[in-house]
């Protein structure tokens, strides 16, 4: 087996003269630390699939907007038919609990609730077929972790999110800004914690890659500036002290070290972002009043423009999220209508304005917008260990007979909608199907998490068979390197 | 695909055809029919499904065996290339029940993965190079090996370098004497050595002087145990604050768990006071936490006790056993389920993947072999009897994990890795196995297990570099370089500067056990109420009434201290000053009031508070110690000379008495057994401190955790989580650069550093790097950081040059 040479350890050693002489002493460090990338035939610019598995970029960036929690397709992008609450209703009859409204796209309904998403829609390419695995009982902390590493778990080693594998593999951009970064996720202090940090992370590409976490987008400024009562003078000294100090060290034979790398580039990093003007990207207040507040105040809101200042900066993978809070937001196990219907007004307006952003400032051709879940609800109960979509849909109760029980309260796997803006999709676009009855499997052209996966990396110019040496095993980007790109999406 | 439909024809089983036909039109839908066959992902996990259980492993009913690609072609079963001529795949539809394979009462091979197998056989039977199954099936016997060495104790050989040196694992160069300095006292204690005696044992030139040291170390059983907590309370998850204590979900075994390192007792013990516990005090270990709100049958008490036991105790990871049989390793839902219903106070149903089965667990442990739990036992008996299988000796798996996870902490790398899956297979057999005999041959003893350990000369060679990722081709070759864990970090940054926080959270009586204290003060203080405790009547709930003591001082003393307790709480007065106040009985405070003291008349008044809702004993001890100019001491203390009145009233700090308060004789009082235990461990200790100025640094691991020590990788105790990251991350470089709880600690500690230095500035820098490096700086060293200093520094320089000291690798790294 062959390996590449880490491409991009060179431009990361920097300016500094202790960190290029580290450079020099530890390449051969480097290679034998890290999971090394296995040298695919898209690497061989020679070879006839070279061009079809190496793609060429049409995304440069790259924002996901997560709405955490189970996203029900038919109220939201995929509206069946609707019946309004009434005592008794059968829940058997009870398929949308909003009504369609018309869109920009001729012929395209979506969910009442989303007006100004509907009003953008002739900008993205919506998949209404989406599937994911049934993982037994159907749990969120599992299908997360499913969805943001493409590896179900548990796994024997440590699966990289999404971003961390993007940032591995294409770095920074021209820009100090931290290539991963993931906005609105409480990790501390939520319930299942503990799960999300499990995704939350680099895995085995170390922590290097691994996401800068803004729980709350409107002190993100917070974590670019200097401690309080430094000046940026000082903060500047004080490195160069580090570094002289450092580079004199009789310790410095030991620079080479794979804990001293991580220690060393880690600070290095922070240092280059807080002193460069890409931290201003951070500062929500250095927007002015009128086009932050169209974000509304929610985190989410302010968490989507966060990452319109971040992109429009140099960032590359962030992600928004609703936030996943078991039996909170989009985990509508009771009262879903209405829990919907607040869900639909803290997305429905920021989303459609950071693409209305986006486009305004030429931002939207480069960079692509992924709006997903974890999975799709139903009113009827979820599945059980074993079973297919079709199964998801077997009935729990008959009927609804009080508000709280007007909702899709169920989880659903069969059929979830994804949309995308931007980075290359085509425009005004929808894929693939759900069934007009239950179950509302897809039933044209179904898209697994591998294959999304393979679409997203290919729009950023990353072959889905990208691979890396991990514990003398291949390991790739999508699930043993099997996603394959929906072409039919880009433009 | 027709060729496959001619077999099953050729079968005879039209159904089996058709369902076939479906299986491939969708399977070809979904998946992309090209692509080749993937050994490890799609055939391993039918293999494994259906046919390993008989012939693979030790297993090779009928004479077949898959275990490798050579054997299984060797059995003649299959026809590489021509799945039709292969007897593994005619088996599958076999009519007859003596030929089919799996047997009939076993699940049947589906149509789908049937097509996998053919598929496979006839793409040449593809095999991960190197794949068996019998090499990922390591199996950990139940009983200890029998491990032959020369010696048994730490001198002559070391027997850890006699086995090491017998299996050629070789650490070549030992390390000097100053990083061996500071890399024992890390371990041992989490503390750097100072500068002085890090002098003087360099100095030293006793060739027994590593050993020396290591017992001295191991006396220190305060610096000992308030670093082995953070270890103990990962293994517990056992934590001062966090989720479950706001709704009284979780307990706390601090108290206990503190004093048991401090006693350094056995590990057995622990263990077994842990699994059935002795009372409130142990039982948070087996209680786990009651989550709010509906958990899933996974996440139940019960479940979680056998979870907790059999991870920390056994190294057994049952978490995947607790909704179904483990797909990794031997442990079935019936496992979890049986640990469980040891614990549980109900019959406890049996759920797989929250789906009930309609059964009842009995309750039983995980090897029978050894022993079983009476199932008709009571709870309390049934804890017993699994306390003392856990424990038992003939459970190689008890003492295996536990030397494991010291061996880990010690060396960076376990023996098994990672520490929490002990079927994986050891890298030394003999080691591991010779260690845990070790430990139960030494009565459980920890310390005679670190002693071992740190003795030997695999411990005391230089360090090596890990690569930050497990790996199967593991050798050892010395001690990995570790990090400085979040609380090493702190309490040495603390160390160093002298600005630590004075207060913590953990509720131990930790200072109170100053064995290095000598002679402590024998206290005559009586315990003493008021009339409503005369002739052993019982206080009522609610009385609150001041005790006063008048007495003369021709000089004013140098120093003065007291020690006071009161049942249930009190406030302490000098001269009408409020000086402090008390709430626990059960721990006695200390106060300095040297100051509060004039010459002539004093007066202390200490306002007691008997709590509860009825009638309930109560009484105060006080005693307070002078030490007087002329050298000698003088004592006043709680007695019959005190009068007490009950028109005496405290407002918040203020003192209230009435011009008219009648002051009468004290009651004095028989003490309860535990009042007296209280004073009897704690005061004199107490009092000795406060008199001597003697104060121990609070230290990390006894505080709540926070935002700075969560990124520098202290878990959250949630769950067990028992290795701490190698790696440094970004989330901790921000929080170390630009972070303000970290940027006031090293502005409090320069502040300090300047206070009290009287040395010149190129000797604080000296000592700055002695007491963080364990050497001297270097010229160039001294020279850029006297340059950045200048001569007189103020805080923020010395802040930016400690900053850059904590930042090194050089620091961070224990090497």
């Amino acid at each position: 087996m062959t390996y590449e040479i880490d491409r991009e350890a060179p431009h990361e050693m920097v300016r500094r003269d202790f960190l290029r002489r580290l450079s020099m002493a530890s390449a051969a460090s480097l290679i034998a630390s890290e999971p090394k990338r296995l040298l695919t035939a898209s690497d061989q610019l020679d070879s006839p699939e070279a061009s079809t598995l190496n793609p060429v970029a049409t995304a440069d960036a790259c924002i996901l907007l997560w709405m955490g929690g189970g996203m029900a397709a038919p109220d939201t992008f995929d509206p069946k038919h609707y019946i309004p609450y009434r005592n008794g209703l059968p829940v058997a009859e009870m398929l949308s609990t909003f009504p369609a409204i018309e869109t920009s796209v001729d012929g395209l309904q979506i969910c009442q609730g989303l007006e100004n998403l509907a009003s953008v829609m002739d900008r993205g390419t919506l998949i209404r077929s989406a599937i994911q695995e049934d993982l037994g009982s159907i749990l969120h902390s599992r299908h997360q972790y499913h969805w943001h590493t493409g590896y179900v778990p548990p796994q024997t080693v440590a699966c990289p999110h999404l971003g961390a594998w993007i940032a591995r593999v294409l770095g920074r951009r021209d820009s100090f800004i931290p290539p991963f970064i993931n906005i609105g996720q409480r990790l501390e202090g939520v319930g299942e914690s503990e799960e999300l940090k499990a995704f939350t992370t680099a895995g085995f590409f170390g922590s290097e890659f691994g996401p800068m976490n803004l729980p709350y987008p409107m002190d993100a400024a917070k974590a670019v500036r200097p401690p309080a009562g430094m000046t940026e003078g000082r903060f500047s000294e004080r490195r160069k002290l580090f570094e002289r100090l450092l580079d004199s060290s009789p310790d410095r034979r030991k620079l080479s070290d794979y804990q001293t790398q991580s220690i060393l580039r880690s600070l290095d990093g922070v240092h280059k972002l807080l002193s460069s003007k890409d931290r201003h990207a951070f500062d929500l207040s250095l927007e002015d009043e009128v086009s932050r507040s169209r974000y509304g105040d929610t985190r989410f809101g302010q968490g989507c423009l966060l990452a319109r200042r971040l992109v429009e900066s140099g960032a590359r993978f962030i992600e928004v999220t609703t936030e996943y809070v078991p039996f909170l937001h989009w985990d509508t196990h009771a009262n879903g209508h209405e829990t919907v219907a607040r869900m639909h007004r803290e997305i429905d307006a920021p989303i459609a304005q950071l693409i209305l952003d986006l486009e305004q400032k030429g931002l939207l051709d480069r960079t692509l917008v992924v709006v997903a879940s974890e999975f799709s609800r139903d009113a009827l109960i979820e599945g059980v260990p074993g079973s297919s979509a079709a199964d998801q849909a077997t009935e729990k109760v008959d009927v609804v007979s009080a508000m709280k029980h007007y909702g899709l309260h169920r989880h659903f796997t069969g059929g979830t909608s994804v949309v995308m803006f931007g980075g290359g999709m085509k425009r005004g676009f929808v894929y693939g199907k759900t069934a007009d009855r239950r179950p509302l499997v897809a039933v044209e052209n179904p898209v697994s998490i591998a294959d999304l996966h393979a679409t997203i990396l290919t729009a950023l110019g990353i072959s889905p068979k990208t691979g890396f040496d991990v514990e003398g095993r291949p390991f790739y980007v999508t699930k043993d390197g099997h996603g394959s790109c929906v072409t039919e999406l880009f433009a | 695909m027709i060729h496959s439909c001619i077999v099953l024809i050729q079968l005879g089983r039209p159904l089996a055809l058709f369902v076939a036909l479906i299986a491939l039109a969708s399977h070809s839908t979904f998946a992309d029919a090209k692509q080749a066959i993937d050994f490890s992902h799609e055939v391993v996990p039918i293999l494994r499904r259906h046919c390993v259980d008989c012939h693979a492993g030790p297993q090779a009913k009928g004479g077949l065996s898959i275990n490798g690609r050579e054997e299984l072609i060797d059995s003649g079963t299959v026809v590489v290339g021509e799945a039709l001529a292969s007897e593994l795949v005619s088996r599958l539809v076999a009519e007859d029940a003596d030929i089919r394979m799996p047997p009939p009462d076993r699940p049947q091979v589906s149509s789908k993965e049937s097509l996998i197998l053919r598929r496979w056989i006839d793409e040449g039977l593809v095999w991960e190079r190197g794949f068996r199954f019998d090499a990922d099936r390591y199996q950990p016997p139940v009983k200890l090996k029998s491990v032959n060495v020369s010696h048994q104790t730490e001198s002559a050989i070391n027997p850890i370098d006699e086995i090491l040196r017998r299996e050629n694992y070789i650490a070549e160069n030992a390390v000097s004497d100053e990083l061996f300095y500071r890399r024992v006292s890390l371990d041992l204690l989490g503390l750097l050595p100072k500068v002085d005696q890090s002098r003087e044992f360099v100095a030293d030139q006793r060739s027994q002087k590593r050993q020396i040291l290591i017992d001295q170390l191991l006396t220190q059983s305060i610096d000992y145990a308030d670093h082995w907590m953070s270890f103990f309370n990962d293994l517990f998850r056992n934590d001062y604050s966090g989720t479950g204590f706001i709704t009284g979900g979780r307990r706390q075994i601090t108290n206990w768990l503190y004093d048991s390192l401090r006693e350094n007792k056995p590990y057995d013990a622990m263990a077994r006071e842990l699994i059935a516990p002795i009372g409130d005090e142990t039982s948070g270990f087996a209680d786990g936490i009651r989550w709010r709100g509906e958990v899933s049958a996974g996440q139940t008490v019960e479940i979680q006790f056998a979870q907790s036991v059999a991870q920390a105790f056994l190294g057994i990871n049952l978490k995947c056993a607790s909704c179904h049989d483990s797909f990794i390793d031997r442990w079935k839902l019936e496992d979890a389920y049986g640990l469980a219903a040891i614990y549980s106070a109900r019959p406890l149903d049996l759920y797989r993947c929250d789906q009930p089965l309609g059964r009842v667990s009995s309750p039983a442990w995980l090897f029978p072999e050894i022993g079983q739990v009476d199932p008709d036992a009571s709870r309390k008996d049934r804890l017993l009897q699994l306390s003392v299988l856990v424990t038992s000796p003939d459970n190689g798996s008890f003492s295996r994990a536990i030397v494991n996870r010291i061996w880990y902490r010690l060396m960076g790398r376990g023996i098994v890795h990672p520490v929490d899956a002990m079927q994986s297979e050891p890298w030394s057999e003999d080691l591991l196995d010779f260690l845990a005999q070790f430990l139960i041959d030494n009565d459980y003893n920890l310390k005679s297990l670190l002693r071992l350990i740190v003795n030997s000369r695999a411990y005391q060679s230089e360090s090596v570099q890990g690569n930050g990722r497990p790996d199967d081709t593991f050798r050892f070759e010395g001690p990995m370089t570790k990090r400085l864990t979040a609380e090493q970090f702190l309490d040495a940054v603390w160390q160093i500067t002298g600005a630590g926080p004075e207060q913590y959270d953990a509720t131990v009586s930790r200072d109170k056990f100053d064995e290095t204290a000598g002679d402590l003060p024998r206290l005559q203080a009586d315990w003493i109420w008021g009339s409503s405790a005369a002739e052993d009547s019982v206080p009522p709930a609610g009385e609150r009434i001041a005790f006063r003591k008048i007495f003369n001082f021709e000089t004013v003393p140098h120093k003065a201290g007291a020690v006071v307790t009161c049942d249930n709480s009190f406030q302490l007065f000098v001269n009408g000053s409020y000086l402090g106040t008390g709430d626990n009985w059960l721990s006695p405070e200390g106060f300095i009031f040297t100051d509060m003291l004039t010459s002539g008349e004093n007066e202390i008044i200490v306002v007691g508070n008997n709590a509860g809702d009825s009638p309930n004993p109560a009484g105060l001890f006080f005693e307070a110690q002078f030490t007087m100019p002329a050298g000698n001491t003088l004592s006043i203390f709680s007695d019959a000379s005190w009068n007490y009145s009950g028109d005496v009233s405290v407002n918040q700090k203020d003192l209230h008495r009435d011009s008219t308060a009648e002051w009468q004789s004290v009651t004095v009082l028989k003490p309860l057994n535990v009042w007296e235990q209280a004073v009897e461990r704690l005061a004199p200790s107490v009092l000795h401190r406060v008199v001597s100025g003697k104060r121990l640094m609070a230290r990390a691991a006894l505080m709540k955790n926070d935002p700075l020590m969560k990124s520098l990788g202290r878990p959250m105790r949630e769950q067990i989580v028992t290795m701490r990251p190698t790696d440094f991350t970004a989330l901790e470089a921000m929080d170390l650069s630009n972070g303000d709880a970290f940027s006031e600690t090293l502005r409090n500690g320069s502040l300090k550093l300047l206070r009290d230095t009287s040395r010149p500035i190129p000797d604080l820098v000296v000592y700055l790097y002695e007491f963080a490096y364990s050497r001297k700086p270097t010229p160039e060293e001294l020279e850029i950081t006297l340059q950045y200093l200048g001569a007189k520094p103020n805080e923020n320089q010395l802040s930016d040059l400690l900053w850059s000291i904590f930042m090194s690798p050089e620091f961070l790294l224990v090497r």
